[in-house]
């Protein structure tokens, strides 16, 4: 329980660094997959959760007022979820939840920002002290928002981790090769952000074969 | 305003800017969180008479969005204008003009470039086998440089310039920084995928199919752009859940 209430604070700490507070990107699934490792003594398999969803969430920012899969809570859930487990598909399975429990912070956060709507005042209620506690109000109800949305996610993940990891039937590495695909989907669509590859594709290759002897030989 | 007086009230707005979008809704949007944010400077200005100060913060309660690290500039510009004594109609329209390219401009350097940039390249750093601590401590540190460097020019801008701000921002012109950002982001995304690819426990270690299928991969989202990747995290989904499913049947 301890252990659910500290991805709890974590979950929503993080998830106000995405939306509310700061955001100094501390909630993106790099750092939130890292600091969630850390917490849970395990800052390897944090770094490594981490920096599988952000490949996968690279593409996916906080903009306005659009929907978008929360970074912070699917980093928190997938570390959470994996944790106890060491199972050939720990980290698949964690990671499959997190961008599926990313999905419900997202949907969350639209729903507090519907809450928000009635909590800031209006006309002549908008003096000093209300729009400052209306503030602090929106802001300690999207902390909690955050931290039952991973409580939630990470005992429903280990629920269901505890029934499949000890009975995964593939090998790790084909597990990785799964995510890893679904990954390069997320690379993709920055390439055609950014002019495509046939605009871009002198750049694009130089750094790729770069990138092929440099992660063989650096 | 006059220059003696702006740190002050310029550091209670640049540290409430960090909260700016706190109460972030569908109704006025950024709105209350940029009154919130003008505190400081509207209760110099008002603090003696509390039916102007309810007034004024009714007034900048109303609609408005901007990109929250480039909200500052808006609400240095408008300190200004309230300080300059200017009516409230055009002060109304100013903040109606500048909210729009506040938030394009702000989508565009912040969300679509600076941060892609960082990320990749902290990614690229994980890859090539840096400790997680030295990657994430990389990522934060050079990412809040530029992000608090924007925040902070921009709050300056705007408490300077005032109702000239829309000129200065287009002497700056911010969008052509994104696009020179784009490039040094481009060479990135290929290390990364050159990285991944051969890194150890990367891609080419599991199999050459494993290379052939992220390739294809690659190329959907490439072709579909950001209609496929829902489809792809969710089929990505489907098939960890499919071995999941495969594994207690048998």
């Amino acid at each position: 329980m301890t252990e659910l209430l500290r991805f709890g604070v974590l979950g929503g700490l993080l998830g106000l660094d995405g939306t509310a507070v700061g955001q100094f990107m501390m909630s993106r699934p790099l750092v939130a997959g890292w600091l969630s490792g850390w917490a849970a003594g395990a800052p390897g398999l944090g770094i490594t959760i981490g920096a599988i969803l952000e490949l996968f969430l690279l593409v996916s920012f906080p903009t306005g007022g659009a929907r978008f899969p929360e970074g912070s809570t699917a980093a928190v859930v997938a570390v959470g979820v994996a944790v106890p487990f060491d199972g050939s598909g720990a980290v698949a399975a964690s990671v499959a939840m997190g961008l599926v429990w990313g999905e419900v912070g997202g949907w969350s956060v639209t729903m507090q920002r519907r809450v928000n709507s009635r909590l800031v005042p209006t006309g002549v209620a908008s003096r000093t002290g209300s729009l400052g506690r209306a503030h602090l109000l929106a802001i300690v109800t999207d902390f909690l928002r955050g931290a039952v949305v991973s409580m939630v996610g990470v005992a429903l993940g280990r629920a269901g981790l505890g029934v499949v990891d000890a009975r995964w039937p593939v090998d790790p590495s084909v597990s990785t090769g799964v995510l890893y695909v679904g990954a390069a989907v997320s690379l993709g669509i920055l390439l055609h952000d950014l002019g495509g590859f046939r605009r871009r594709r002198i750049l694009f290759v130089l750094g790729l074969a770069f990138g092929i002897v440099g992660a063989r030989f650096l | 305003m006059s220059h003696d007086t702006r740190p002050r009230g310029g550091f209670g707005m640049l540290m409430r800017s960090l909260l700016i979008q706190g109460a972030w809704n569908y109704r006025t949007m950024l709105g209350s969180g940029f009154a919130f944010a003008l505190l400081p400077a509207l209760k110099r200005l008002y603090g003696n008479d509390p039916n102007a100060l309810a007034r004024a913060i009714e007034r900048h309660s109303e609609h408005f969005n901007a990109h929250p690290y480039l909200a500052p500039i808006a609400l240095g510009a408008i300190a200004r204008l309230e300080s300059d004594q200017v009516d409230v109609e055009t002060i109304r329209r100013f903040r109606t003009a500048v909210r729009g390219p506040l938030g394009g401009l702000g989508d565009t350097l912040v969300w679509a470039t600076w941060l892609p940039l960082v990320a990749v390249c902290s990614l690229v750093l994980y890859w090539f086998g840096v400790p997680g601590w030295g990657v994430v401590l990389a990522f934060v540190l050079v990412y809040n440089v530029g992000h608090l460097g924007l925040r902070v020019w921009g709050l300056w801008l705007g408490l300077d310039a005032g109702r000239d701000v829309g000129a200065r921002l287009t002497a700056v012109d911010l969008g052509s920084w994104a696009r020179r950002l784009q490039g040094p982001l481009v060479i990135g995304l290929g290390v990364l995928c050159g990285a991944v690819l051969s890194a150890p426990g990367g891609l080419s270690s599991i199999g050459p199919a494993w290379s052939a299928l992220a390739a294809v991969a690659f190329v959907l989202g490439l072709v579909g752009g950001h209609r496929a990747w829902r489809p792809a995290a969710m089929a990505t989904v489907g098939a960890i859940a499919f071995i999941g499913l495969w594994g207690i049947l048998s």
